[in-house]
Parts: C-alpha cells; structure tokens; sequence
C-alpha cells in the first residue's frame, strides 16, 4: 500500500537524496508540476508513473548499501502490487489518457533520458516523495 | 561443498504480519554450523534478472530462525533460501517450496478489554503493529438486531465508545483487519458490561 | 565580487527547522571561531536549482534566518545555504538536505476550549494555521494543508483518576454522562495518517461539570 511505500522511501530518503547532487533538475517536478494535473488525467498519470519506476528506474539503484537496498526492494514489490491494482482500472477503461497527460509523461521521459541512466534512476527514486504527496493529496 | 548439505524442512511461519523463516539444523559434529539467508520478491524475479537479496540480520547465523518481516513488506510473491556455512565451505541453497505471500499470513482475534465506567462503554485493545486496525461491534443486550460499530487503530489505551442508558447491558466483540491484505481476523469472544444507575429509572 | 580565499571552518549543522509551515534555517557557529562571524544565506527551488540571495540575511551575526515567504509553496521543495565570514575570510558554502516543507514540518497541537454543564462538557478544537506572512493575509487551517487530520482527545476524571481517549475526524466533541461536581481536565493531538505527522498532546484544560441542581 502507499503507506509502506512513505514508510519504506522515509527510511531511506536522505540516503537517496544524498547521492543526487543536481540541485537545477527535477523528473517529476519541473518544468510542469504534477500538481497541475487534471483530476480526469490522474489515473493515466499514475498508471504511468508506476510502469516507470517499475520499468526503468528501480532496476538502477543498486547501492552498496545492504539496508538501502531491502528498502528499495520493498518500496519495487509494493509498486508491482499498486500496478496491479491499477491496472485493473485501466482494463475497466476508466483511466483514459487524454492529451495533456501524455504530453506531461513524455515530459517526464524527457528529463529522465536528460541524465546518465544510474543519475536519472537515483533521482527519480529520491523525488519518490513528490509523487506520494501528489497521490495522497490528489486521490 | 558437496560435503555440508542444504538446510532441509525449511518453512515460513505466519501470524498476524509477522513471518519467520525456519529451517532444521544442519549437524556436524564438534562444529558451529552457520546459515546465510536471502530473500527473491517478484520484482526481483519479472524485473531484476532474479536477483536475491541478503537478509543481513540473518548473514552468518547461529540460529535456525530468521525474523523477515521487515523484508516481506509487499503483497507480493516471495521466494527464501537458506544455505550453511562452515569456514570456508558452503552448502547448496535451500529454497522455499512455492511462494510466500502476506496475504497468507493467519489473522489471530485481537486483545480486547470491555470497561464499564458509569454511563460509559470503553474499550482497550492490545497493539499488533501498524498493518492492523479494530473493527469493534457493539449491542444493547436483547437488541442484537441493532449492532453498531467503529473501527479503531489506537492501542493500549482506554478508548470511549459510546454511552450507555442507565441499568442496561452491551456486549461487544472485536476483530483485527489489515487493509494491506484485505483481510481480517475472526471475532474475539463477546464480553458483557452493565451500565450503572437504576434501570427503572427509565420506565417512569 | 570575487570570492575571498575561502580557509574560515563551515557553518555546522546547517539545517531547516519547521513547525506549521514556519521554516527557519537553522546552523551553528564555525568551529574555534569566537565572536564577530557574519554569515549570508541563499536558497533554491529543487528543479530549478538558481540560487537567490536573502538579503534580509546578509552579514547577519544571528545563526538562524526566516525563509518562510521563500518556501511557502509546500508543493515545491528547495535548499539553502549558508556562508560564514570573519576578518577578511571566508568559510565555503553549506547546504541542507532537500527540504519539503509538506513532510518535514512540525505540527503544533490544537486549541483546546471546554465548557460544562452538570452532566456533560463540550469540547471544540482548532487545527493550527499554516504560517503566513502578515496578519491580513488569508489564513489557511492545516486542516486544508492535510486533509486526512483526525483529532486524539484525551479526558480525565480527576476523582477516579480514569483516562479514556476519543479518536475523533470533526472538530467538536460532547461527553454526556458525566458525574456533577467533578474535574476533568482535556488534552489533545493531531494526527495524519499519510504523511505520519503527530503534534504533542496539548496542555491539559480543566474544567468542572456543575454541581447537581
């Protein structure tokens, strides 16, 4: 659930965040907000948003770190378990992606290819707060 | 290798969200057998070439139980092994049979206390941990029809659940529920209070 | 201006302290300096990443600077930093950790105010507001900021000594039933669920039921 996903990602978050030095960039956060998503494209979003983290960016954070690493492993299964959930919304095709919110993905897309893949996989794990602010406050 | 064995009957036992991995002891005489552990969630599997994770609390130990709890964190597929060490020799792994899932966990009736204090139904429950919240019924004896409820997550502490007419009997019964499974315990057994003051006060 | 030869030891402990939205820098003296150490402060948007100047923090002798107008937007994090400076020398500049005012904020407990009559008291509570920069500035309750804010309430029979404990969503609260002539004294905290954010209890309000008529 999202709260083993806070719980898990605040046991490690100044860890994490520590190893993202690039202070000017943002994968989820600039230059468009989450925030200014529409509540229609929401669903969209976050069904995205998992398949990403699932996809492309838990799988580049190995640490040397054994603590660091249980963590991620836990925060990884909790995302397939959420994506499932999600995913059976999107079978009931009530999670359309409308314009904007594929045009926000592909923004996110675009920040993430901006970095070295291990970069751009440690920050996104470290913005993984943003997201879960951006999930609790708008589901 | 060959000559030190897997770790045999390995098992993951399971109640109320906490999971531990067991195993039988691997025996060589005069020697200190030690085990190593590592876990394998579906992540881990469909994501991550299969992978396994240490467990580093059970890195090297003595004993032949290991707490994964904290590691069995999703409702996901797991997958254990457990292999013996001794010096330089390592045996095979051992691996679970199957996959362990906390859905499986079993679900135990909570710790419930019922206080009457004047006009007051209170109620006291025992702390499971943070997956469990309290599902808590309750009736004026005779209207069984009309059961009320509230769900609870705070413990250890003597918590208000309604007020009582004066001279009558509640009973109430409680069951855990953990929302990360989507499943809850059976229902501890009832217990019944009685109101204070005089019940005729209320046939006037 | 070029920057000095920068040999001055760091600014320690550079770090934010947060409470309702309140964020203040925080940091302590360079080590084996004395007095006299000025500092400046700046600070950045995450994603952004520009520093901007504090003027109102430059050659300051305090070890604390209010940025609360800069990090009002709790759906934005951000950084700062500061740098020490003494007799012609300088420290280098130190950054916090990433900051994100929604989680990493301290939440005061509520208002607490209780009235009685013989056999009941009353109980309304008040969630603490965000900060805000002047008093003629709309107030926004933290009750906006985390909708999932639910109220503990404890009360205490002062006679028997008994505690009993409410877990309640609204913000007011009527305990009936209760022995004329008696004192009871309140308290009460916040609590979020997600982010898991819980103020301190408040200070207990007594307050006794009437005698009976």
């Amino acid at each position: 659930s999202v709260a083993e996903i806070r719980a898990g990602f605040t046991a490690i978050k100044a860890n994490i965040q520590s190893r993202d030095p690039i202070r000017s960039l943002s994968i989820l956060s600039h230059p468009h907000s989450l925030h200014k998503v529409k509540s229609s494209d929401r669903c969209c979003i976050t069904h995205h948003l998992f398949s990403f983290y699932v996809d492309k960016v838990f799988k580049h954070c190995r640490t040397e770190d054994s603590f660091v690493n249980r963590k991620i492993s836990s925060i990884a299964n909790s995302f397939l378990s959420l994506r499932r959930r999600l995913g059976q919304c999107h079978e009931q095709n009530n999670c359309v992606c409308g314009e904007e919110s594929t045009e926000k993905f592909k923004q996110i897309l675009a920040n993430y290819e901006g970095l070295n893949v291990t970069s751009a996989a440690m920050k996104s794990l470290g913005e993984l707060d943003i997201l879960l602010d951006w999930m609790e406050k708008s589901h | 290798d060959a000559l030190l064995p897997a770790p045999q009957s390995i098992s993951i036992l399971s109640t109320n969200m906490k999971h531990f991995l067991t195993w039988s002891p691997v025996i060589v005489q005069g020697a200190t057998v030690r085990y190593s552990v590592e876990f394998q969630g579906e992540y881990e599997r469909e994501h991550a070439n299969g992978s396994w994770i240490p467990i580093s609390e059970c890195s090297l130990t003595t004993a032949t139980v290991c707490n994964i709890t904290q590691d069995i964190s999703a409702t996901v597929a797991y997958k254990l092994r457990v292999r013996a060490e001794l010096g330089a020799t390592r045996s095979p792994w051992g691996t679970t049979k199957g996959f362990f899932n906390s859905t499986m966990t079993s679900l135990t009736p909570p710790l419930l206390r019922v206080v009457a204090d004047g006009h007051h139904l209170l109620v006291e429950l025992a702390d499971m941990g943070p997956s469990f919240q309290f599902r808590v019924l309750y009736w004026k004896k005779g209207q069984e029809g009309r059961v009320q409820q509230k769900v609870m997550k705070e413990v250890n502490s003597v918590v208000h659940l309604d007020t009582m007419e004066a001279g009558a009997e509640y009973c109430v019964k409680a069951q855990t529920h953990v929302e990360a499974i989507n499943r809850s315990s059976s229902f501890s057994p009832t217990q019944c209070v009685r109101a204070q003051g005089d019940k005729s006060m209320w046939l006037v | 201006s070029g920057e000095l030869y920068c040999s001055l030891p760091n600014p320690r402990n550079v770090h934010f302290e947060s409470t309702n939205m309140r964020n203040v820098l925080h940091w302590s003296v360079p080590e084996g300096t004395g007095d006299g150490v000025l500092y400046k402060v700046k600070y950045a948007v995450y994603g952004v990443g520009k520093w901007i100047r504090k003027p109102e923090c430059r050659n300051i002798n305090r070890t604390w600077c209010d940025l609360s107008s800069e990090t009002s937007d709790y759906e934005e994090q951000y950084y700062a930093s500061v740098k020490a400076f003494l007799n012609g020398t300088c420290s280098a500049w130190v950054e916090t950790t990433r900051f994100n005012p929604l989680t990493d904020t301290k939440i005061d407990p509520p208002m607490v105010s209780v009235s009685s009559t013989d056999k009941s008291i009353s109980i309304i509570l008040t969630a603490p507001e965000k900060w805000k920069r002047s008093p003629e500035e709309g107030s926004i309750s933290l009750l906006q900021v985390y909708p999932g804010l639910q109220y503990n309430v404890s009360v205490l029979n002062k006679k028997t000594k008994k505690r009993w404990f409410f877990s309640i969503s609204n913000n007011t609260l009527v305990v009936p039933w209760l022995e004329p002539g008696t004192a009871y004294c309140v308290s009460a905290q916040i609590h979020v669920t997600t982010p898991l954010l819980d103020s301190g209890f408040s200070k207990e309000h007594c307050i006794a039921t009437l005698k009976d008529k």
